[in-house]
């Protein structure tokens, strides 16, 4: 049984729910040992161009998170790690964490240098696969740790060499070898997020015949003055600006074949979506292809006002079909369900609204006695094992922050009794 | 458009498969992934929105709901797990038991393929397009086969027909050549007939 001073909580995940966790802990005095399994903090939001309803950067939020930890003594933040054991009981875990080697020390600068040396490249998982980047990488240009990542496809080869050679600063390690090491611990909190549902999966969607087929996440990218294209909302195939673009709801969600559940962000996602587009490309048409629009509470403001933008068009059905078209563009199938009347409709870019399916259903089960849902949401079911955020159910920010800060409670809690 | 239940509970008592529509959510994904879905007036989400309104003669009357092919695209589909494909084949037996047919020529095909199963316990593919052509008797039927000519010649040509299941002895008006207890066969389906007209009832 620990007291309050020595108690220790790990938090697993480094996004907006386990930075909300790890500070609310560190910040009531608890250590904390936060595990991210990306080279990088912030997870998924740090990879938005703006926040629903507000509109404002997500890095604006994150920044302060940042400086919180920074100047907190309490809280040991491990990168490229992940949690592969949790031994023993509430208030007395013992938990194995599995660090996966970055080849880059701390004496790192980010100057850059290593990745102008080396040739080989690859996909950008930061920009979901829209750009390649180099194998000698800083995630992010607001990236913390802002350290660079050598892959480790060139770590072992003359182009890894090249990198080491490179580096002013001896701050590449090619002899890195990641590491394993165990911590004491009261609680644990899970918050290993969410992973967008792999639309190759609805495959009448077709979403590998046209690059200009893309999901939500990948259309905030586009978006984004940090992404692909500086925030210039470009087609994939081709670079134009589209002029017709079409938003599919429900692509993969409610749906008895796919996640039979909904996610509750992506209607408001695509409304904020609509946004950009008005901002950014205000002479193009747009789409929303719905079962129904749900924008819940206060969000019903922002529905009403972006269906007062004449360029926005409603069309109340799910789609049935994509298929490629002539110029790139692609045709939707669907029945309008409210005229009754069944439709193809030409559009030159289609997002695909996709939902959340928790990392805790694919590659980050809890390695504990806990009990999830039919969709492998995590349930508050194992004292000391709290699970938080989008790893309990599909939520948008503010409700992720809300479930870090009541996430550290209950994990102090645990640590008490 | 008002909301009478009488029909609804109908369907969902008496019609096979008719209580599954219940989960519909009218996303309309089935009326767009439909082979058939250039030949239909009344797609399934609106054949289940009719059923909901009351709709009786409408729905009943409909040849929609005996133009399936039994691809299993809907049912596969149907983000809410309907059978489509299983409550479409039921509203037509169950059109059929209250002496509608909503859909001649399919009712008159089924006729003749039922006949085959029932009588043989085999289906015959050069003599069931044959009686289906004779059934309205002997110059309509004539008629019928030109009509329909270019569909027997595309049906060769891909190898799905070929002349010689039309040369005897391979062709025998009756078919003589029952299966190995036939006896047993029509005992199984009278009795699912049977089993079927006390729901339907």
């Amino acid at each position: 049984m620990s007291d309050s001073t020595s108690q220790t909580i790990v938090v697993v995940g480094g996004g907006i729910t386990g930075l909300s966790a790890a500070l609310e802990s560190a910040e009531a005095g608890h250590k904390v040992v936060l595990v991210e399994k990306n080279p990088y903090l912030g997870g998924r939001v740090a990879q938005l161009h703006q926040y629903f309803p507000k509109l404002c950067p997500p890095y604006c939020g994150l920044e302060i998170n940042f400086k919180r930890i920074r100047s907190n003594p309490r809280i040991a933040v491990h990168t490229l790690a992940e949690v592969t054991k949790i031994d023993g009981q509430a208030g007395d875990f013992t938990v194995t964490i599995k660090k996966s080697p970055r080849f880059v020390n701390d004496k790192c600068t980010a100057c850059g240098k290593c990745a102008e040396a080396v040739s080989a490249t690859i996909k950008n998982p930061f920009d979901y696969g829209l750009s390649e980047m180099k194998a000698a990488y800083l995630p992010h240009p607001l990236a913390v740790p802002p350290f660079y990542v050598i892959d480790p496809s060139i770590a072992g080869g003359p182009e890894g060499q090249k990198a080491f050679e490179a580096c002013p600063y001896g701050a590449v390690d090619l002899g890195d070898l990641g590491g394993e090491e165990t911590v004491k611990a009261s609680a644990v909190v899970w918050a290993a997020g969410w992973t967008p549902y792999d639309p190759t999966k609805i495959e009448y969607y077709n979403f590998d015949s046209s690059p200009n087929i893309i999901t939500n996440v990948m259309f905030e990218r586009l978006a984004a003055a940090n992404g692909p294209t500086g925030g210039q909302i470009q087609r994939p195939g081709d670079g134009a600006a589209p002029k017709n673009v079409a938003f599919v709801q429900c692509a993969g969600s409610r749906d008895e074949n796919n996640m039979p559940f909904c996610s509750t962000v992506c209607c408001m996602a695509s409304l904020k979506q609509t946004t950009y587009l008005a901002e950014k490309l205000p002479e193009a048409d747009v789409t929303i292809y719905f079962i129904d629009i749900r924008a819940m509470d206060r969000n019903e403001d922002f529905y009403t006002k972006v269906k007062q933008n004449p360029k926005v068009k409603f069309v109340k059905s799910k789609i049935a079909m994509i298929t490629p078209g002539e110029g790139g563009g692609l045709v939707l199938e669907g029945e309008n369900t409210a005229t009754g009347e069944r439709f193809k409709a030409n559009h030159d870019l289609v997002v695909l609204a996709t939902g959340m399916q928790p990392n805790t259903a694919l590659n980050a089960k809890i390695p504990f006695d806990v009990t999830y849902d039919d969709y492998g949401f995590a349930m508050q079911s194992t004292a000391g094992i709290v699970p938080a955020g989008t790893t309990r159910r599909p939520s948008e920010v503010v409700t992720c922050v809300q479930d870090g800060t009541s996430a550290a409670l209950k994990a102090i809690q645990a640590g008490r009794r | 458009m008002d909301y009478k239940q009488d029909f609804a509970k109908e369907v969902y008592e008496k019609v096979d498969s008719g209580a599954e529509i219940k989960v519909c959510m009218q996303c309309g994904v089935c009326a767009s992934t439909c082979p058939l879905r250039e030949h239909m007036k009344y797609s399934p989400r609106k054949i289940w929105t009719l059923i909901r309104a009351g709709r009786r003669q409408e729905v009943l009357t409909s040849p929609d709901i005996m133009l399936c092919t039994s691809c299993y695209t809907c049912k596969v589909r149907c983000p809410r797990g309907i059978p489509v494909i299983d409550v479409m084949h039921g509203l037509a037996s169950y059109a059929l038991s209250q002496g509608i047919t909503p859909r001649e020529e399919t009712a008159k095909f089924g006729s003749v393929f039922w006949a085959g199963i029932y009588g043989t316990g085999r289906v015959d593919e050069a003599i069931v397009p044959i009686q289906y052509c004779l059934k309205d008797g002997l110059v309509a039927g004539l008629k019928k086969s030109l009509g329909m000519m270019d569909i027997g010649l595309s049906l060769m040509k891909a190898k799905r027909l070929k002349p010689k299941m039309f040369i005897p002895p391979n062709i025998a008006i009756p078919p003589s050549h029952k299966i190995k207890g036939i006896k047993e066969l029509q005992r199984m389906l009278d009795k699912a007939k049977a089993l079927g007209a006390r729901k339907e009832g």
